[in-house]
């Protein structure tokens, strides 16, 4: 009992400083007409983060005709920054109303979705490292090179297309500049006035003079299929700026806007301004690691709590003299330790979605992911901890006149829970660790921060090995305090 | 008080118990020898179903107890029990250990709980012990406090199995002072144990078991000091 009690209190005073601090994504539900979009934001000039007065905003030419779609239909704007190939799976289960991210229609993409008129054409380039301009001068000479793009774009599509290519595709822009310059690829293919904005920054990389041909990429808005009274509107605001030539100032004004000339710098000016050294990056951005650091514990402490009761519950299942019982409990066990998390998560926030119309959000699909996959292993570890209990306890109890049910209570499972409590420590520090993967779906977490001032800072690197040395601190603290909440535990075994 | 018919309880093939017929009367003090393997505990143990009897019938109190809608936690808290290994609840304190039982299953209330636990640990001799945690106490203290645990549900019956085997020799003797001082309280109990001039001492009658069926049975006089059969010869000339 003391046991239970002392750890439940623990749980709970971890929970309610979290419920207190954490920024709720769910807070203020307002009642007006919304219109979400759905980006992804790491495509400057098109969209990005940027750090405007000390607040982290999403901008850049796309937010801008957003601004005006939603504008014209009279509801506030909701931006939602997803990772790029889950837009159109958000798009898909309803999660956001629309996709403005640069995005190519595609035969492929129009079987899924359906696409507004063209309101930007962009061209599209090989950047390489600045040495190896001269090596590729033209297409063929990018024959069976490794090449770098960003995952389920138009720009993998066009490397597709290049003669004995190694593709190398990656979730972020950034990822594909840390390629580039660890010398994993040799070439990538890139979004015209996106490369402008890496290379800027980036002295060590260059555009080359490839001409790619039929390289123009038109972009359009992406709604659900059918949703025809939504592509008229977009379609009426699309018209209004492109007869005021509005999009193309749009993309002047955010490339501006993101190489820092808005600034009153010039190019020149950027290029040999010294690049700012990780302390410095964790100093000017701490306020994105805190909001990480706050969302990954709030999860952490979510998904170990609710995978702390559902394991309990699986684990007497698997222990329950009913066979049906068991053999549920074994197959949730097995199902749910036998696939990886991210399909889990995904399957969770977009298949739910899709099938049953349930839209989670993603803090909740966070944490129902992280809690019925930890519950599964949290289940076998109670298992362990109960039969690992002496029979006699059992017998004792039960010779008491206990019930079954008591007897588990009050005598068997504080036993079992103290003795697995370092392996429940342990799974703690694995979901703080593993809970990383729900930014995949956009939850503000630390990894997702790291992100964040990835493509801010076009530091492709530093802002990862912090949050590496951030998560290192949250798990090697928490060890040091589960160490010594188990020796207080154990005060009763001293002899 | 308790009535046994034609007990049987066999493991897959292995026949432990081979037909007990056996009445015990309220206040009687029962002792159960016998060589290892002759099924002594497993009797025992079926007499509170810890094991479930293949075949026969238990009445306790007139109430049939093997019947399969009988309550068997109800009829539990009338029979205490005392185990070889004590079993003590290793996370709860020695008041704890005393009081769980009557707090959980017969609802009384925490100071009443604790009332007949400090007298019973009184009684026991280790009025000092109540806060202490059952790693911290001697084997002898540990079986004493296991003896008070199955008082404290009152009840009206107490099995022994084996109470002192585990034990140290040296403290063999307190253990078997408070169950004597229990029977000489008028408790009905029934005593699995190797201790011979403990059963000559306070049991009312002896029963010698063999091979998962009772041998001989009568007082101590008798089958101590005139055993008719020869398997209860063999073994007393081997134990005494």
């Amino acid at each position: 009992m003391k046991v239970c009690k002392s750890l439940f209190a623990l749980c709970f005073s971890v929970l309610i400083v979290f419920l207190v601090v954490a920024p709720m994504a769910s807070a203020a539900q307002d009642t007006g007409k919304k219109i979400v979009v759905g980006l992804s934001a790491d495509f400057a000039p098109y969209e990005f983060r940027k750090n405007i007065n000390g607040k982290d905003e999403i901008v850049g030419s796309d937010i801008e005709i957003a601004k005006r779609v939603a504008a014209d239909m009279g509801a506030e704007l909701q931006i939602q920054d997803i990772a790029f190939d889950s837009l159109l799976p958000a798009l898909d289960s309803g999660r956001i109303d629309m996709i403005i991210s640069g995005m190519t229609p595609t035969d492929e993409r129009r079987q899924n979705v359906d696409f507004s008129d063209t309101y930007y054409i962009s061209r599209q380039v090989i950047v390489t490292r600045a040495e190896d301009t001269t090596k590729f001068k033209t297409m063929e000479s990018l024959k069976g090179a490794a090449i770098g793009v960003q995952r389920g774009s138009i720009q993998q599509d066009i490397a597709k297309g290049i003669e004995g290519a190694k593709l190398s595709p990656v979730d972020k822009v950034s990822d594909i500049m840390l390629q580039l310059e660890s010398n994993r690829v040799d070439a990538a293919v890139m979004e015209g006035p996106v490369a402008d904005g890496q290379v800027l920054n980036h002295p060590d990389l260059a555009i080359t003079d490839i001409q790619i041909p039929d390289s123009d990429t038109p972009m359009a808005i992406a709604v659900q299929k059918g949703n025809t009274e939504l592509l008229g509107q977009i379609n009426k605001t699309l018209a209004t700026l492109k007869a005021n030539n509005e999009v193309d100032k749009f993309v002047n004004d955010a490339f501006k806007l993101n190489s820092g000339e808005s600034t009153g710098e010039t190019a020149e000016q950027i290029k040999d301004k010294p690049k700012p050294n990780i302390f410095q990056i964790f100093w000017d951005y701490r306020n994105y690691y805190w909001q990480g650091i706050q969302y990954t514990l709030f999860l952490s402490a979510m998904g170990v709590l609710f995978g702390f009761i559902i394991g309990l519950i699986v684990s007497l299942l698997r222990l329950s003299q009913i066979s049906v019982f068991r053999w549920l409990a074994m197959t949730y066990i097995e199902i749910l330790r036998g696939t990886p998390m991210l399909v889990q998560l995904l399957i969770i926030h977009y298949g739910i979605a899709q099938a049953f119309n349930i839209n989670f959000t993603v803090l909740e699909s966070g944490i129902i992911t992280l809690s019925i996959n930890s519950s599964a292993y949290l289940a076998e570890i109670f298992r362990a901890g109960i039969q690992g209990v002496d029979r006699g306890q059992t017998e004792a109890a039960r010779s008491l006149g206990m019930s079954y049910g008591a007897t588990m209570r009050h005598i068997i499972i504080p036993q079992a829970i103290k003795s697995v409590l370092p392996a429940i420590g342990n799974e703690f520090v694995v979901i703080i660790k593993e809970s990383s993967i729900v930014s995949f779906i956009g939850v503000a977490d630390l990894m997702f921060q790291a992100q964040a001032v990835r493509s801010i800072t076009y530091s492709a690197l530093s802002p990862l090995i912090i949050a590496a040395a951030i998560y290192f601190v949250m798990t090697f603290i928490l060890s040091k305090l589960l160490g010594i909440v188990e020796r207080r535990l154990s005060a009763s075994d001293q002899r | 008080m308790i009535n046994v018919k034609g007990l049987k309880k066999s493991y897959g093939k292995n026949e432990v118990l081979t037909g007990i017929d056996m009445d015990i009367a309220q206040g009687e003090v029962v002792v159960i020898i016998g060589p290892s393997g002759s099924g002594k505990s497993t009797f025992l143990r079926c007499l509170n179903l810890l094991e479930q009897p293949t075949a026969g019938e238990i009445h306790f109190e007139n109430e049939l107890i093997t019947a399969r809608k009988h309550d068997i936690d109800n009829t539990r808290k009338k029979m205490g029990m005392v185990f070889q290994h004590f079993n003590l609840f290793p996370h709860k304190t020695v008041l704890q250990n005393l009081t769980i039982a009557p707090i959980k299953v017969k609802k009384m209330n925490t100071n009443a709980a604790n009332k007949i636990a400090e007298d019973l640990l009184h009684t026991v001799g280790l009025a000092d012990k109540s806060k202490a945690y059952p790693s911290q106490l001697s084997g002898g203290q540990k079986q004493r406090i296991a003896i008070a645990r199955a008082l404290a549900m009152q009840p009206h019956v107490m099995l022994f199995d084996e109470p002192t085997s585990a034990l140290d020799p040296e403290m063999v003797g307190e253990v078997l002072e408070v169950m004597q001082k229990l029977a000489h309280e008028g408790m009905t109990m029934v005593i699995v144990t190797h201790e011979m001039n403990f059963a000559r001492e306070v049991g009312d009658r002896i029963i010698f078991m063999d091979a998962g069926q009772i041998v001989e049975q009568g007082t101590p006089e008798k089958v101590f000091g005139a055993p008719s059969h020869p398997r209860t010869q063999d073994f007393l000339s081997k134990v005494l």
